[in-house]
């Protein structure tokens, strides 16, 4: 096999790993610390997503205000989110949150579609149509971004969980919420910022997507997907699982794609996913807030 | 006299309700079409209910059909079979509509099919192109069912045709959506190149709603075909169309290629010249219908027209022009009007149904040259 080929399929899947890896963490961070399976999270990705195109393709505003803006935004959405609806069933049920949340992704959803109809948009930047071109391997300068805004991430959550005193709360609040409540913390603050943080990676995933991918009301239903197998794959709740998994899923699917139909990969993702659930339902890495 | 009084509310009760019923056969002539407005494919939904309408309201601002205005209404089938057969059940038990119009996807339509020979209401195919849909309409099939487009078969021979003349043929690689259109594409080309002794290099499919196509792409490059034949469309095309350009493409573009909505910047480097293309529709075709229609399509969406919005406006025109001819608005008079339709297309042609159900408009051959997108030729499908 040509080294070429396998170079860049290697560095195509590199790039839809951290891609998985930026919806996923934020996945896993709420129900981490909540406990709950938020069903809506793609469709706070897609909504970071639509507002990321109107910001930079109707108000002209530049590509780094649009993310820093984008995801301001999206931390405050995750505030709202968590006291409007998240307290009112946190110790309420799981299967509660399940519907809640799907209800959510489906007005959301079909909300966006009645606002935005269903064109599909694409952001255009001076970089939009710039390659990165080494001998035979390409790869474009909006991926380059979104792979170093990952990294970022990544890196700032590890910041805040392991190196704050509210990582630490939030932790201790994973771990055990009565526990944590006896020595102090605020069970609700805590989880209203791990609510926060988690909606910010997904608007920070939909702004640094935006330009990479065609963006359009349905965009957020099957990376959420995706990212579930992922989060079960690499354990509940269990962030460093998850970009570990959402890294090594993204290669696996892009060299198996390279060789395989192409339709074969989701069954190969979901295959996995279900085996994980019967073999190990913990994940690769264990359950919890651990980075 | 409690009684009387009874009786007699119930029967003014009973002659509004008698009357309310005939007073529908005086109101509006309803249409009933399911189409995807929710799903995947809802974008062309989208489109296909302006095409509709706008028809509609040409129709409509003349003073409509037998005195009467025309309404449609659609109905979600998020181009899933099963949604189609709900929505279009649902339409028929009421026996309000004097047809049923698209269904959309192929998948759709042919679910829709056998509904509408029972209940004895015709039915217009405006975009579904799956050669199945003909196959299975008119002679010794069913004879309720009318299709408007061409036939991914019918088109691809044309394409084929003309690669063939250029000695293109050879060599071709397929990557569709993994979908009854997709799928059509595949089994089309691949007769198509039989009838010349030639086979696909490849052949790939892609879930819809796929966002990556990076190491699919890197595939097919490896394999150095003569040309990629691409079945995508709506959010899938654009992704596509990035990611090909992203990786350098290096195999020229062919089948049923969006050229249309091929991003400026793109279009404008020259990366896609060598492209071909086949469809029942260009915006650029240059006749005085067409111009008008993409004018007064511009004006109210903002945008150009697509092949599904020229789809469900050509076809919408067709079923009005066929309740006029009828005389009156009943679904097997109508059905016999259908038969018989011989009306102008916008593209220049006339359309008429062959024995089959079937109309056969032009293809149109489009390349890209010097970023700028050619009609080569029309052929008749």
């Amino acid at each position: 096999m040509d080294p070429g080929i396998f170079l860049q399929l290697l560095l195509n899947g590199i790039v839809i790993g951290v891609i998985y890896a930026l919806v996923a963490m934020g996945l896993s961070l709420i129900f981490g610390v909540l406990e709950l399976v938020n069903f809506a999270h793609g469709e706070f990705y897609m909504l970071a997503a639509m507002l990321a195109y109107f910001l930079t393709m109707r108000l002209s505003l530049g590509y780094a205000a649009t993310v820093a803006v984008v995801t301001i935004l999206a931390v405050c959405l995750g505030y709202v989110f968590y006291e409007a609806l998240l307290v009112h069933i946190h110790g309420g049920g799981f299967e509660r949150s399940i519907l809640l949340t799907l209800g959510l992704s489906m007005v959301l959803q079909n909300g966006a579609v009645f606002l935005f109809t269903t064109t599909p948009r694409m952001i255009e930047t001076p970089l939009s149509y710039a390659n990165i071109v080494a001998g035979s391997v390409r790869v474009s300068v909006t991926r380059v971004l979104a792979l170093a805004l990952g990294l970022v991430a990544f890196a700032a959550l590890y910041l805040i969980l392991y190196r704050t005193r509210i990582g630490r709360a939030m932790r201790g609040v994973a771990q055990n919420r009565e526990a944590a409540l006896m020595v102090g913390i605020d069970p609700r603050a805590v989880s209203r910022l791990a609510v926060a943080i988690g909606i910010g990676l997904s608007g920070l995933a939909g702004a640094a997507l935006a330009p990479v991918y065609a963006v359009h009301p349905l965009m957020g239903f099957s990376f959420v997907f995706k990212a579930f197998a992922i989060i079960i794959l690499g354990g509940l709740g269990n962030i460093a699982g998850a970009a570990i998994m959402a890294v090594a899923l993204g290669i696996v699917e892009s060299v198996v794609g390279g060789f395989l139909p192409l339709v074969m990969v989701d069954a190969l993702v979901f295959s996995s996913m279900i085996g994980m659930l019967l073999l190990r339902p913990e994940g690769l890495f264990g359950r919890g807030v651990r980075v | 006299m409690r009684k009387v009084r009874l009786i007699v509310a119930a029967a003014m009760m009973a002659a509004l309700g008698y009357s309310g019923l005939a007073g529908s056969q005086e109101g509006p002539i309803l249409i009933g079409a399911s189409i995807p407005i929710t799903g995947n494919v809802s974008n062309f939904g989208q489109h296909s209910r302006w095409g509709a309408e706008l028809a509609v309201s040409e129709a409509n601002a003349k003073g409509g059909v037998l005195g009467r205005k025309i309404e449609i209404d659609f109905q979600d089938n998020r181009c899933n079979p099963a949604e189609a057969v709900k929505s279009v059940t649902q339409m028929l038990a009421e026996k309000k509509y004097v047809a049923i119009f698209d269904g959309l996807c192929s998948s759709a339509a042919l679910a829709i099919m056998p509904l509408v020979e029972r209940a004895g209401v015709p039915f217009v195919v405006a975009n579904a192109s799956a050669t199945s849909i003909a196959e299975r309409s008119g002679v010794g099939g069913n004879k309720w069912t009318f299709k408007v487009n061409p036939t991914d078969l019918s088109m691809l021979d044309a394409l084929v045709s003309w690669l063939d003349k250029e000695g293109k043929a050879g060599n071709i690689a397929f990557l569709g959506e993994d979908s009854d259109f997709g799928r059509a594409g595949s089994t089309g080309l691949e007769t198509a190149l039989k009838k010349r002794n030639l086979k696909l290099a490849s052949v790939d499919f892609f879930q819809k709603g796929n966002a990556d196509f990076t190491p699919v792409f890197t595939k097919i490059k490896a394999r150095k075909p003569a040309l990629l034949a691409l079945y995508a469309v709506d959010a899938d095309f654009q992704n596509a169309i990035r990611q090909w350009y992203s990786l350098g493409g290096g195999v020229p573009l062919t089948g049923r290629v969006l050229v249309d909505q091929v991003p400026k910047e793109i279009m404008d480097s020259g990366f896609l010249d060598g492209t071909t293309s086949v469809q029942p529709y260009d915006p650029s075709v240059d006749t005085p219908g067409n111009k008008a229609f993409v004018e007064t399509f511009r004006k109210l969406h903002n945008i150009a027209p697509i092949l599904v919005s020229f789809e469900s406006y050509e076809a919408m025109k067709v079923l009005i022009d066929a309740i006029r001819r009828a005389g009156k608005a009943d679904p097997a008079t109508i059905r016999d009007a259908l038969a018989a339709t011989k009306m102008p297309s916008i593209l220049g042609t006339t359309i008429e149904f062959d024995d089959h159900n079937l109309a056969h408009n032009n293809a149109i051959i489009l390349t890209i040259k010097s970023g700028k997108v050619m009609v080569l030729g029309m052929s008749k499908t």
